[in-house]
């Protein structure tokens, strides 16, 4: 029960909400003055939307119409916000603004309200989706548009464009370029905040705005634009600051390019007419002179001139230019000099290999002179205004080709003031998510796709998985520890105490060999020999006349300068004499 | 019998006094006899003390315990200064202790008290290459070859010295010359197949390191070299078999896992190589290798912060691990630390990475 109540409340809000008001007095019976007030302002909003659009379908400025349409609409919306057409009139106005993101709710509403309000909605919510990036509904509702505009006129080229930028953006933003787009916040403003341009170094930018001054505001309320200029310190951008002096009028002054070495500017200025013309500033000390228009070649009667840029070798300027009798948008000319000292512009030439059948430019020539940055609302674009680079071969410039997702959007997008290493580039955007208006974004390009190193290792030699170790060493040996005794002696006659001359015969108990023989001195009965030191010895001593004398003695392991001093008694042979067999330690010294 | 005890001591007493009493000054000629005899007992005495020394370093080299070993080397060199074997296990201690310096000087003493220790001059050889003088290192196998032409190893570290300075074709020679003198050489099937892989002959490489596999079926890194050499030959599935056999026989072989990884990344499957790498690092938790190449998976998966972790913990590991500076220095810049990334490309520059290079001038100037 609460469920089905719940379905008839929302069928009825549905009901309400998609419910247009025609503007008919019988819908205002009770507000007649309003509807009144209400009908004029759409009437003069009317002329003024109408030329908008004629403008519009030329390719051509179609001014402040559009802007003043707005206001008019504005009233009668706050009468009756809930009618089909004027909602997506002003979603119109809004879409041909410098913030065009406004437009979508407009379409959508109107849409609700009355699907067949105008033959142009189909054509309109396919402009409105493709902002929200949804190209596959806005080609659709591009491809309803055709099916049921049947006019033979130029249109179908805005349509056809269109369906190619929904295209192009499609494959764009599944392929990125690889950069980043910032927002420079420091800079922006809700107005509009533009025409980046910057020294080769990166660190000095001058651009233009038409923020708040103290110039008087035009018909819609807007101020005109004034040169301004910021200084990169530790990167961030300063608080940017009017450039003083007549550089800056009371009409629309734009920077358009700064030379390389910063010391003269190029910039546009309108008259009071609305006819814009190329100028030229220099750097005097720390101003910027009185601004000379350029020769007639570059800045004509005839045509507007905007977005001038210096060439790499100072001998050409590049510059946009608009007419009356075009039906192209601007395209991008060139006027060189024959001789630098004369400043002898030639007539301007266009470059036809980069201009569309929409708007072209702004144009940015690199220090390289080898490649044009150029906007254009035409070629490949992802929609509004894009950014395109063109290289110049064998003396051409080649076929614009986009500079590709995040750089473009379906807004639009456009100048390109680049550093010298080509690493950050300064762009404009109206794009969706800026403080308002166009604002300055940076670009910064982080080069090519980089893959990371996956490393794999190896033991490609064994010896350095697991070494060789050749540790056979050298092996033990037998430790000898010989140490000898000097074993010092003499053989005397017992009684008498005279040396007697006597055989000696020492054996090695241990192995019973006999390892000494010598006979000691006949004068003096000495001897002296060595034996090795902790052993057992037998001592036998034989002389003519004498008892056969023996006896067992140890020596022991001692010092190194271990002697034995022995002295022998031996008995003369007689009866009774008796021999004593003895085991005898020595006491050594 | 207690009683002839007492008299065989009292005895002994007689004629020991008897003995000291009769001791006579020596003659001059006498004291230069005796003094000839300390002396000589002297040198004996310390030629002893050497010998032990050097058995208790055998000892202790045997135990591994190298430092110990070296000491007593040391004291029996220092004893008996001629003792040839001592110096020469000093010098291979010192080998084995990777004190190569010590080890050069070592076995340069022996081989100028001996110029024909030819096994002397192979590990003076192995010191010098450990202190990568290559040149002095192939001198010193040369002059083994010359004095020991049938010793396998002096060919085998010759081989192995001439892979280091890339002359893989004489490196070939000579490992070819190792298995001839010895065929069961497993060792040199494996280098002389990484000499064919380095030479971009694949084939050949796999038909040695086959054999050395079949020489020694327990070489868990020869199958790792099968596996990273088909991975290089695209042959992803061989690759991943050889790598699962190594791991097979070394369950902890935390290099098999990274490579298994790397060829999982490669052929896509990414999942299977995040699983491996972080395995790798589980068993070896110092393998910078793994981390970096976590944070080139991460990097894949476009989650730079976790690229980021990863590659701090590379150059954490290994402050010289040039790929880890290079996948780092990506992450950074992903992160908007362009400055970051431009200082570890830098780093990773002069750590030899090609990438390290060519980012850092692409990006940074």
């Amino acid at each position: 029960m609460k469920k089905i109540l719940t379905a008839i409340v929302l069928g009825l809000s549905v009901q309400t909400f998609a419910q247009n008001v025609e503007f008919k007095s019988s819908n205002f019976k009770d507000d007649k003055e309003g509807f009144k007030k209400a009908e004029a302002a759409i009437d003069q909003g009317n002329e003024l939307f109408k030329a908008a659009n004629e403008a519009l379908f030329l390719v051509q400025d179609f001014g402040l119409n559009y802007k003043k349409a707005l206001q008019q609409y504005e009233i009668a919306q706050k009468f009756n916000p809930n009618n089909a057409e004027l909602n997506f009139k002003i979603g119109v106005c809004h879409a041909h603004s410098n913030d065009p993101s406004k437009c979508i709710s407009y379409f959508k509403k109107a849409k609700q309200l009355d699907p067949a309000c105008d033959p142009f909605l189909n054509y309109y919510m396919g402009y409105a989706l493709q902002l929200e990036g949804k190209y596959d509904e806005a080609l659709k509702s591009y491809q309803a548009f055709e099916a049921e505009y049947k006019k033979a006129d130029n249109f179908a080229k805005f349509v056809g464009q269109h369906k190619k930028e929904c295209a192009a953006a499609k494959t764009a933003e599944a392929n990125p370029v690889r950069a980043w787009v910032d927002n420079v916040e420091a800079l922006n403003t809700p107005q509009d905040d533009i025409a980046p341009s910057i020294s080769t170094d990166g660190a000095e930018m001058i651009f233009s705005s038409n923020r708040s001054n103290s110039h008087q505001t035009n018909e819609v309320g807007e101020y005109d634009y004034d040169i301004y200029s910021t200084s990169l310190n530790d990167g961030t951008w300063s608080k940017p600051k009017a450039l003083a002096g007549t550089i800056n009028s009371t009409t629309d002054d734009v920077s358009n390019c700064l030379s390389y070495d910063g010391s003269k500017m190029l910039l546009h200025r309108a008259d009071q007419t609305g006819q814009t013309d190329i100028y030229e500033s220099k750097l005097v000390g720390a101003n910027w002179s009185d601004p000379k228009k350029m020769v007639f070649q570059i800045s004509s009667d005839k045509a507007s001139e905007t977005y001038a840029s210096y060439s790499d070798d100072g001998w050409k300027i590049f510059f946009s230019r608009d007419s009356d009798t075009r039906t192209s948008g601007t395209e991008v000319m060139f006027s060189a000099m024959q001789n630098k000292m004369k400043q002898d512009y030639m007539t301007a030439a266009g470059i036809p290999s980069v201009n569309s059948k929409f708007n072209d430019g702004p144009i940015y020539i690199h220090i390289d002179g080898e490649t044009m940055y150029i906007a254009s609302q035409g070629h490949e674009s992802l929609g509004g205004y894009d950014i395109f680079v063109s290289k110049k071969a064998q003396g051409q410039w080649g076929a614009p080709v986009n500079m590709g997702y995040p750089i473009n959007t379906p807004y639009d997008d456009f100048f390109f003031a680049s550093t010298a290493n080509g690493k950050f580039a300064y762009i404009a955007s109206n794009r969706s998510g800026g403080k308002g208006g166009y604002d300055i974004y940076r670009v910064t390009f982080f080069g090519p796709e980089k893959k990371p190193v996956v490393e794999t290792e190896d033991y490609l030699l064994a010896s350095i998985a697991q070494p060789v170790k050749d540790h056979a060493i050298e092996s033990t040996v037998d430790v000898k520890k010989k140490s000898l005794t000097v074993f010092k002696g003499v053989t005397i006659d017992a009684i008498s105490r005279k040396p007697v001359e006597a055989q000696i015969e020492i054996t090695d108990n241990a192995t019973g060999q006999v390892i000494e023989t010598f006979t000691t001195n006949s004068a003096t009965g000495k001897f002296i020999i060595t034996l090795n030191s902790g052993k057992n010895y037998g001592i036998s001593v034989k002389a003519t006349g004498y008892l056969f004398h023996s006896e067992n003695f140890d020596i022991p392991a001692g010092t190194p300068d271990q002697l034995i001093n022995k002295t022998i008694e031996l008995k003369n042979i007689a009866v009774g004499s008796k021999i004593a067999l003895r085991n005898i330690f020595f006491d050594h010294g | 019998m207690k009683q002839a005890r007492r008299l065989l001591v009292l005895g002994l007493l007689l004629f020991s006094a008897q003995a000291t009493a009769q001791v006579e000054a020596l003659t001059p000629q006498e004291q230069r006899y005796r003094d000839s005899i300390t002396k000589l007992n002297q040198q004996n005495a310390t030629i002893a003390a050497s010998q032990e020394a050097y058995n208790k370093g055998i000892e202790l080299f045997n135990n591994k315990q190298y430092d110990a070993a070296i000491a007593e080397f040391s004291k029996s060199v220092n004893a008996d200064p001629n003792f040839t074997a001592a110096w020469y296990n000093k010098g291979v201690a010192e080998n084995e202790d990777e004190r190569f310096s010590d080890a050069v000087k070592t076995f340069t003493n022996l081989i100028e008290k001996n110029p024909s220790y030819a096994k002397a001059y192979f590990q003076r050889g192995r010191a010098y290459q450990g202190l990568s003088d290559y040149l002095l290192s192939e001198k010193d196998y040369e002059k083994s070859i010359s004095l020991d032409p049938a010793n396998p190893k002096a060919y085998y570290n010759y081989g192995t010295l001439k892979f280091l300075q890339q002359d893989y074709a004489t490196a070939i020679r000579y490992f070819t010359k190792t298995i001839e003198l010895d065929p069961a050489f497993a060792y040199a099937y494996n280098d002389r197949g990484s000499c064919h892989r380095m030479m971009a002959n694949y084939p050949k490489a796999i038909a040695d390191y086959e054999e050395a596999q079949r020489k020694n079926p327990n070489l868990a890194f020869v199958l790792n070299n099968i596996g990273t050499t088909k991975k290089k030959m695209k042959d992803y599935a061989g690759a991943i078999a050889a790598f699962n056999r190594a791991i097979s026989i070394d369950p902890n072989y935390a290099l098999a896992y990274n490579n298994r990884g790397a060829t999982f990344l490669e052929k896509g499957s990414i999942d299977d190589a995040q699983k491996d790498f972080e395995k790798a690092l589980q068993l070896q938790s110092s393998y910078a290798p793994a981390a970096s190449n976590l944070s080139a998976v991460w990097f894949k998966r476009k989650d730079y912060a976790k690229a980021l972790e990863f590659g701090n913990k590379a150059v954490s590991l290994d402050p010289k691990y040039a790929a880890g500076y290079v996948n780092r220095g990506m992450a950074k810049e992903m992160l908007r630390d362009l400055n970051g990334a431009c200082e570890d490309w830098h780093k990773a520059n002069e750590l030899g990475a090609v990438e390290g290079k060519t980012y850092y001038s692409g990006n940074c100037n």
